[in-house]
């Protein structure tokens, strides 16, 4: 009896033992991984100057007055569509997507897409935990805020919150890459949305004047990316973005300075820029923006 | 006896009588008084007018022809050859018994008046030729009837009771003293039918009728003769003379007074003797509730006295168990039958356990022989089938467990109510089985209720009880009617048996002891004339102890049953058999599985993207409650499947326990089979469940855990039907059984929200949850489907780093900084209690788990002044050098952080850099990859990613990449779904591991199975519980 019972017990145990020899090699693979870690080279840009620069990009929230102030007409077709998120395996996509994403759910938010809402906002979140800074999302706490269109200041607040608190989280830890694509990928998709949306035909201009100034902004981004332009993805973004930037040379800017004043616009204190500037946008080059930049945000969304 | 017999006889009797010398006057008075004892008055003289019809007709004839000889013997040639017609006719309706009857009466009418001429024996000799009877038997019935001489009746077929022994060479002998002359009995073995014949001058009594001299009579089963003087002869005494056990073996059996009282305090059993030998067969009576079943249980072992022995040739049958086991039969009330297996199946594999050296032809033989003398060979391959459900007659039945008794030949044989509902021709059938057992030698014990007198008088002793079970009698059947009645006063107080038929009425017996007391208008008041215990006094005091010659033999060895291995191959075959025969059984068990996985699977295979048509293993979000699914079904089908096992096994086994068969080897049969059931119901599970969801590659992972499952609930259900004594609870106790396990997986309530008390959001699995199979069950498929999926293969290494460089990164150093940074603020505010003791106490601890990491010996950051870390050392210059070494540890994990997220990146790049990478990429991660089931084990749906438990901080989110830290060497215990458990200083991967725990279950139970342990329990308690209620009476 006591034979024949010890008998499976010490199968186990033999199996057990044959399994954590396995488990052994499995962690020296582990700590190879560690010691190279130590030999990579590191960082292309010093940290403030990427934090000053990518503030200087329009986040999610600032195109949101923009478009509110322009009386967009919603279009769901503009949006890049929620299901695309399983494609984005790398870093390079996710962030860049985040951008895309942030920037959609806030233009949705503003029309009181509700339904829609959740699943951007849960793709946000999870691109988010991909590229591990999940920790910047109260998950919850948004989730219980878009279920009722009274919040979407709440929503659009804390999104912009979270979207800041990650930049600058991300340059501190040394992966300004991942925030600055995070910032490309909200220009673009800005961008993209400012040019396609249709407008009552009144504000068509103000729109215009909007896309003509970015042209200083893309020239930051430019500065950005390229520190990383020899990175296999970033090549092409850089390539592209300079072709953008090309187009961008027809707009002229004149430059009026005015000094800038605090105020608060929905619970936020932001700076408004007193500075007066006069662009000059011809329609041919909004429609080769529009083109171009139609051409770089295919490529991002894949 | 019929007209045309009787007839025939008479005939006979005619033709043998006129021959050579014609009718003497005596032959005429055997003639009248042989038909005085089969006819009334009326009836007599019409036969004995037809006998003179037949002489007178014959005569004439003969009158007509005697003056020849030579005619003389043309006639008897004729009378020949009419003998020979008569005698065939006779063949055609009588019984060999009833033949032997007609051919004794044949001698004794030629012996009337002793004229034994050629021509009448020539006659008899036609017809005993006829009649099939051997010469031997045919001289020993002449020498009985016609010798008077003991010296002349020497012959071994012949017992002579008498006062002197005259040097007898062959006959048997039985002394008795005082008897004037002789009595003669002559056994004819192949009937075993019993003569007697008195030659003397006393009067010498046959059941209570006078025996006249020189007269033949049938010595019937049970009778008893009694000399004038001196000692009664009872049947079983000349039996025993004739009879010699083949085996030689002689057994004696002694009760030495025996009391009993059941456990709600009634008194079972009082004083109870008994002494018995071998070759006898003994009743047990009484009303019911006397407890006739219990003293039988007490006789056999089954059950042990409060009081008293019981002696096996001198061996205490309670003390020397096993000893004596073996030579013991019994066979209860109800059915030991296999009802799946048919007649000779059941024979067969009984035979099987018994006897191990007999090969398959001799067994064949063997239940040849047994099942024709059951009369049961007609029948053999007919399934036994139930009560219910009938294939055979309830007396085929009966005979068929004798038969089982039969084959093993028990030297004592208990038998409980073997005639109760039976018609009373099977009755006699199975009690004629059980009387041939006492011929060979055994010793019988049977608890019979209202045996019809021809069964009464079977036994050779009757005990009787009354209630509260009191012994109010022991001895000779017949003699228990005229005892009971000589002490009630009734008139014919001396005849046991009807004078004219022979009948012994039992019921009389307990009509006298039962009665009642009448008032005076001859109502019966319901009290008793005479209470058990006067009885009991009465039988006390009229007892004769009648010694027997107590054997203190050795008992006979009882070895031949066949060894462990053998037996677990004959049960297993036995039990294989039964199951494959129930066609019912056999197709439910094989459907029950893939039917519930294919329901399961078809009902949660959903396509999330409500515009598409295709099915996404990655994006099903009901493959974790799968997984749960997997483990309960594998619960409920290995109960199921096993609960009612042994339950119906029960009384096989109480019959069983008798062979002396190893228990283990019975369980580990019941044990092979329901695995190869249990095993075959997972492969159909987990083929058609993970076919249909489309989980692929990991059919023997979800095999080897609905297995382990199946097969501890198997072992499970197993003791519960060991333990429990009726269906209906097993059924009950099911749900208690799964819920439990169903709650405490994991997988329905998180471990961090269920009941603090129970130990729910603490640092590792609940204790509570540990002693869940199920549990270990679930976190195996959920642990093995995340890790070891192909998609999350090629990263798993990489990305267990990751995370722990992220926990470490974002939330564990920051936190342990944030504890310092807030000392050294209150320090500088002067706040009396800079630092909360408890807070010392985490940062020492946790300190002390990052010296002892296993980073330690690549980054080289220690923290030297642990031991400074309590309140009584701690202060500023410490607390700046702690967070200096906290920050060189922080920049170690984000710089490794930050460098391993870039390389598990470029790896993904590298993967989906061309556009066929990219598909077979993102192909290999749909197929394989379950984003919910990923949701879950990385607890991203946790309210919080750390929590601090007083001095320690315990990471929450990503436990499946998490490796639990263990001090000790045996200590496994670990956070829920941990990738590895540690034990004796290894890591095993949860798969293997929780496999092992759940066969660890598994064999505990089956000690507790092997040991009975909860059936122990069970009447444990119940057994308390009576006696709590007796107490609180009082």
């Amino acid at each position: 009896m006591k034979k024949k019972t010890t008998l499976p017990l010490i199968l186990a145990l033999v199996a057990g033992l044959i399994i954590s020899g396995c488990q052994q090699n499995k962690r020296q693979e582990a700590t190879d991984l560690l010691y190279d870690s130590k030999k990579e080279g590191e960082l292309f840009l010093h940290m403030d100057m990427v934090k000053e620069m990518i503030s200087s990009v329009s986040n999610p929230v600032e195109m949101s007055s923009l478009l509110q102030k322009a009386g967009v007409i919603y279009s769901q077709d503009l949006l890049n569509p929620a299901g695309n998120i399983d494609d984005y395996n790398t870093n390079f996509q996710r962030a860049l997507n985040l951008g895309v994403y942030g920037t959609n759910l806030v233009y949705m938010n503003i029309y009181d897409r509700t339904l829609s809402t959740l699943r951007y906002l849960s793709n946000v979140r999870q691109l988010a935990a991909d590229l591990r800074i999940e920790q910047f999302f109260d998950y919850e706490t948004l989730n219980r805020l878009s279920e009722s269109s009274r919040n979407i200041d709440s929503v659009l607040f804390i999104t912009n919150t979270g979207f800041d608190n990650m930049s600058r989280y991300l340059i501190e830890q040394d992966r300004s890459n991942i925030a600055i694509l995070i910032s490309t990928g909200t220009w673009i998709e800005s961008l993209y949305i400012a040019t396609h949306v249709q407008t009552i035909p009144g504000n068509r201009d103000y729109i215009n004047m909007r896309i003509g100034e970015q042209k200083k902004v893309l020239d930051n981004l430019l500065l950005l990316l390229y520190a990383y332009r020899e990175e296999p993805d970033f090549n092409w973004l850089f390539e592209d973005l300079m072709d953008l930037k090309k187009i961008f040379e027809d707009v002229k800017i004149s430059y009026v300075y005015a000094e800038p004043t605090m105020q608060e616009l929905n619970g936020v204190l932001i700076v408004i820029d007193n500075s007066m500037s006069e662009v000059i946008i011809s329609d041919n080059t909004i429609e080769k923006i529009a083109n171009k930049v139609a051409e770089i945000r295919t490529r991002v969304i894949g | 006896m019929s007209e045309e017999i009787l007839k025939a006889l008479m005939q006979l009797f005619a033709l043998i009588a006129k021959q050579d010398v014609g009718i003497s006057e005596k032959e005429r008075n055997f003639v009248e008084n042989f038909l005085k004892q089969q006819l009334n008055e009326s009836t007599v003289k019409e036969y004995l007018a037809l006998f003179d019809g037949f002489i007178s007709s014959d005569r004439e004839k003969n009158s007509e022809n005697t003056i020849e000889s030579g005619e003389h013997r043309l006639t008897s040639v004729k009378d020949s050859v009419k003998t020979l017609g008569i005698a065939k006719k006779i063949n055609r309706t009588l019984t060999q018994k009833q033949k032997i009857v007609v051919l004794v009466r044949l001698f004794e009418l030629i012996n009337s008046d002793k004229n034994f001429t050629p021509q009448r024996m020539a006659m008899i000799d036609t017809a005993a030729d006829v009649f099939n009877i051997t010469r031997e038997e045919q001289l020993a019935i002449s020498t009985f009837v016609i010798q008077n001489d003991s010296n002349k009746a020497d012959i071994p077929e012949i017992l002579i009771i008498g006062c002197k022994n005259a040097f007898l060479e062959h006959s048997h002998f039985i002394h008795s003293p005082q008897l004037d002359g002789k009595i003669f009995i002559l056994r004819i073995k192949s009937v075993d039918l019993y003569f007697l014949k008195y030659k003397g001058d006393d009067e010498v009594l046959l059941n209570g009728l006078p025996v006249k001299s020189n007269r033949v009579y049938l010595f019937a089963n049970g009778s008893v003769i009694k000399p004038a003087k001196g000692k009664p002869v009872f049947y079983t005494d000349v039996a025993a003379r004739f009879i010699t056990d083949p085996t030689g073996l002689h057994i004696t059996l002694r009760a030495e007074n025996i009391y009993l009282t059941f456990p709600n305090g009634t008194v079972g059993l009082q004083d109870i003797n008994l002494e018995e030998t071998t070759g006898k067969m003994m009743a047990i009576m009484g009303s019911s509730g006397s407890g006739k079943t219990t003293l039988l249980n007490i006789l056999s072992g089954i059950q042990t006295p409060a009081r008293g022995n019981v002696f096996v040739n001198g061996k205490d049958l309670y003390e020397q168990k096993d000893l004596i086991k073996g030579i013991i039969g019994y066979i209860p009330q109800d059915d030991l039958l296999i009802e799946e297996l048919t007649v000779w199946e059941n024979l067969y594999y009984s035979t099987k356990l018994v006897y191990k050296n007999l090969s398959s032809e001799q067994i064949t033989e063997k239940l040849e022989k047994v099942l024709i003398s059951l009369g049961l060979f007609h029948i053999k391959d007919l399934k036994v089938g139930n009560p219910l459900d009938k294939r055979i007659s309830g007396g085929q039945r009966k005979r068929l467990n004798i038969g089982l008794e039969l084959i093993r030949e028990p030297s004592v044989l208990f038998v409980d109510e073997p005639t109760s509902g039976l018609s009373s021709r099977d009755s006699e059938n199975v009690m004629e089985l059980l009387k041939e057992l006492t011929i060979k030698g055994k010793l019988v014990f049977v608890v019979i209720h209202q045996p019809s007198s021809e069964i009464f008088k079977m036994f050779d002793k009757v005990l009787i009880l009354d209630e509260g079970g009191y012994q109010i009698y022991y001895g000779n059947p017949v003699e228990a009617p005229i005892y009971f009645k000589r002490i009630d006063n009734q008139i014919n107080s001396d005849i046991g048996e009807c004078p004219r038929c022979g009948n012994v009425n039992p019921e009389s017996i307990f009509s006298i002891v039962e009665s009642q007391i009448v008032d005076e208008y001859g109502r019966s008041t319901g009290k008793r004339k005479v209470q058990p215990w006067e009885w009991a006094n009465f039988f006390k005091k009229t007892q004769k102890t009648e010694l027997i010659k107590e054997s203190f033999r050795e008992l006979p060895d009882t070895s031949a049953k066949p060894g462990w291995l053998k037996q677990i191959s004959v049960f297993f075959g036995r039990d294989l058999k039964s199951k494959l025969s129930n066609r019912q059984y056999i197709l439910l068990n094989l459907f029950e599985a893939p039917v519930l996985a294919m329901l399961l699977a078809f009902v949660i295979r959903y396509i999330e993207d409500p515009s598409s048509g295709s099915y996404i293993f990655r994006e099903n979000d009901n493959i974790m409650p799968y997984l749960f699914m997997c483990t309960i079904v594998a619960l409920f089908i290995g109960l199921i499947v096993s609960a009612e096992e042994i339950f119906k096994d029960r009384k096989i086994l109480k019959r069983e326990s008798f062979l002396n068969l190893s228990r283990s080897s019975y369980l580990y049969s019941k044990v092979s089979i329901l695995f190869i059931i249990s095993a075959i119901q997972a492969l159909l599970f987990v083929w058609v469940g993970n076919s249909i969801l489309e989980i692929e590659g990991m059919f023997f992972e979800y095999w080897l855990v609905f297995f382990s499952v199946a097969a501890f609930a198997n072992v499970l259900g197993l003791n519960i039907s060991s333990a429990f004594n009726s269906a209906v609870t097993i059924y009950i106790l099911i749900p208690f059984l799964i819920i439990p396990q169903m709650v405490l997986t994991g997988a329905m309530f998180s471990f961090d929200k269920i009941n603090r008390g129970l130990g729910g959001g603490s640092e590792k699995v609940p204790v509570i949850a540990e002693i869940m199979p199920s549990r270990w069950a679930f976190e195996a498929l959920a642990v093995n489907q995340f890790v070891n999926n192909e998609y999350e293969k090629q990263f798993y290494t990489m990305r267990q780093l990751e995370s722990v460089f992220n926990y470490k990164n974002v939330y564990y150093i920051p936190e342990l900084k944030g504890i310092i940074e807030q000392y050294i603020s209150n320090t500088n505010r002067a706040e009396k209690f800079p630092i909360d003791p408890l807070d010392i106490e985490l940062l020492y601890h946790e300190v002390q788990k990052e010296n002892n990491s296993e980073y330690v010996s690549f980054h080289n950051i220690v923290f030297n002044d642990s031991d400074k870390l309590n309140i009584n050392d701690f202060n500023l210059e410490v607390a700046n050098d702690l967070k200096l070494y906290l920050d060189d540890l922080h920049e170690f994990y984000r710089q490794n952080f930050n460098s391993i997220n870039r390389r598990i990146d470029n790896l993904i790049s590298e993967k989906t850099s061309s556009p066929e990478g990219r598909q077979s990429y993102q192909s290999i991660y749909d197929m394989h990859y379950n984003t919910y089931l990923a949701r879950f084990a990385k607890n991203t749906m946790a309210p919080l990613p750390m929590v601090r438990l007083n001095n320690k901080l315990i990471q929450k989110i990503d436990p499946i990449y998490l490796n639990p830290q263990n001090n000790s060497y045996l200590d496994f215990r670990a956070h829920f779904l941990a990738p590895v458990k540690n034990f004796m200083g290894g890591q095993v991967p949860t798969l293997y591991f929780n496999v092992g725990v759940i066969w660890i279950f598994t064999i505990l139970a089956f000690a507790t199975l092997y040991f009975n342990a909860l059936k122990r329990l069970v009447d444990y308690f119940e057994e308390y519980s009576i006696l709590k209620r007796k107490n609180n009476k009082n």
